[in-house]
């Protein structure tokens, strides 16, 4: 398996392959999406081991489907393992979401109601996940524009429960805590002081779209201001947590990433400073 | 039925037909202000829209924008993906062109269409070491009758309809290339990567055939048997031709 992972990642992007095969970059690891590297060869598996050789990674998944009422695809599954042991991330990732039913794709992390039900359908799927990979799963909360009659609870005491249950982890999306939070008008704080501290494995930052009355999580902007707040508020709270940046359209040059990233390296070391000093 | 299949059923339905489900949300949410629930419609046509012009970018710019877009919505309306990574999607597109020929404002386009996601497939098939010449060399007189040569696996053999890769290049090379009408030429194109970047190159029926017949696990001496029996005045010529071709072009993998 891979060295434990500190600091801070950017998502590996086809346009940025050369960049990090021509030079070391100010990174300390890299983030792929595992569907991307699911195929026989080629340009993405050369690249992939050839950046590997220099960068720790972690992976991270869209189509698990883990909230789906389909079976668990269990060839796909095997891919992942396959993929796992060919890069030996630190951790394996995926959405607490729902992408298809009845054998369709449709290709977004769709929102679970937040019930019992949900619950009851989710714990052994995690857990036949985790058997398979060998590891706890690792799932992110999803940015969400609707909200189900079905609810019981709120989305944080959802993710604590299942953790509670599972032992599964979390990947922290800052940005689609603040993204639901205006969409569904919540606290953001809520969210994030609900979390458990010891089960955050890694944070994501992104920019979205502010359409006045509700946001869209678009990551093709660079992180905004009040995200920047949240992610102070979370360190706050949980201490120094692996944090990255996602870019997923309106891709800039490396550097240009690379220097929004460094602006998370600073909030987080005047804020865990401060959080030391405080302590 | 459980009430969690319930819910995903009426939501996907209605993502898939456009439609609005009743019942399933919170009062007081976005969609009722014109985000919610609508921007998971659009999201879904746009994300899969963007899948297509990726897996077809010359047919993209053969068709231009505005036609492509409406074939792609219809694309989508038909064909649903059953795919865990979306860059599968969009493989039955050139055969639904086929079937609605009517649409396109030439024929040819279909062939367009294989050529951008055959090239597609080869992009990230499975890797192999060529076959040299020195391999060749260093077999026994004894060891070719039973010698088994293998295409590379990135090996397509596409059969087409028209002469469509001198456009096809175009286009590729230029979004806003001019190019000359395509004219009726049924003929095979091969497909394949050597290293990490895609060739291309027509074939005529023969060698076609020919490279055809290494897939099926065929013996070098069947295979050569098999081009004496068709017709060919000097097969051993043809034989010998094909092979230093093959290999000079990285067509054939080791064993």
């Amino acid at each position: 398996m891979s060295k434990v992972i500190e600091g801070f990642g950017l998502g590996l992007r086809t346009d940025h392959y050369g960049d990090f095969v021509a030079a070391p970059q100010g990174v300390d690891w890299l983030e792929i999406i595992s569907e991307n590297y699911l195929v026989d060869g080629g340009k993405p598996l050369h690249f992939l081991d050839r950046i590997r050789r220099d960068y720790p990674m972690v992976m991270h998944g869209v189509s698990l489907s883990i909230g789906s009422n389909d079976v668990l695809d269990q060839s796909y599954l095997r891919q992942i393992k396959a993929l796992a042991e060919r890069i030996e991330p630190a951790w394996v990732s995926d959405h607490l979401c729902w992408t298809g039913t009845d054998s369709v794709n449709l290709h977004d992390l769709l929102p679970l109601p937040y019930n019992e039900a949900a619950l009851q359908h989710l714990a052994p799927r995690v857990a036949q996940v985790q058997e398979v990979l060998g590891r706890p799963l690792v799932l992110e909360n999803v940015s969400s524009y609707v909200r189900y009659r079905a609810d019981e609870m709120s989305e944080w005491e959802f993710i604590c429960e299942l953790v509670a249950r599972t032992g599964c982890e979390i990947l922290l999306d800052v940005n689609n805590v603040y993204v639901s939070s205006v969409n569904h008008g919540f606290d953001p704080h809520r969210f994030i002081d609900a979390m458990p501290a010891a089960a955050v494995r890694q944070i994501h930052l992104a920019g979205h779209e502010d359409h006045g009355t509700y946001i869209i999580d678009t990551h093709d902007h660079p992180v905004c201001a009040a995200v920047w707040d949240l992610y102070a508020h979370t360190l706050q709270r949980l201490g120094p947590v692996p944090t990255m940046i996602e870019r997923d359209d309106n891709i800039p040059p490396l550097s240009e990433l690379i220097d929004e990233l460094d602006v998370a390296r600073a909030l987080a070391g005047s804020t865990l400073s401060d959080r030391r000093h405080a302590a | 039925m459980s009430a969690l299949a319930e819910l995903q059923q009426r939501f996907q339905q209605a993502v898939l037909c456009a439609t609005t489900p009743g019942e399933l949300f919170a009062a007081g949410e976005p969609h009722q202000l014109g985000g919610g629930y609508d921007l998971y419609v659009q999201a879904y046509r746009a994300r899969l829209a963007a899948a297509l012009r990726d897996n077809f970018p010359v047919l993209h710019r053969a068709l231009g924008d505005d036609a492509f877009a409406t074939l792609a919505q219809d694309y989508i309306d038909c064909h649903p993906s059953p795919f865990r990574s979306i860059r599968w999607f969009g493989h039955a597109l050139a055969d639904f062109l086929a079937g609605t020929v009517e649409r396109l404002p030439h024929p040819a386009l279909v062939d367009l269409a294989r050529m951008d996601w055959t090239i597609r497939a080869a992009f990230d098939a499975t890797e192999a070491v060529p076959l040299t010449l020195s391999d060749l060399a260093s077999l026994r007189p004894e060891d070719w009758p039973a010698l088994r040569l293998q295409p590379t696996p990135s090996l397509r053999v596409v059969n087409l309809s028209w002469s469509v890769e001198p456009i096809w290049k175009a286009l590729n090379d230029d979004a806003d290339a001019t190019t000359e009408e395509p004219q009726a030429l049924p003929h095979a194109l091969l497909i394949w990567r050597p290293a990490l970047d895609c060739r291309w190159r027509s074939a005529d029926a023969g060698e076609a055939a020919a490279l055809t017949a290494l897939t099926q696990a065929m013996s070098f001496a069947e295979w050569c048997l098999l081009i004496a029996e068709s017709g060919d005045p000097e097969p051993a010529m043809t034989a010998a031709g094909l092979l230093r071709r093959w290999v000079a072009e990285e067509l054939l993998a080791k064993g």
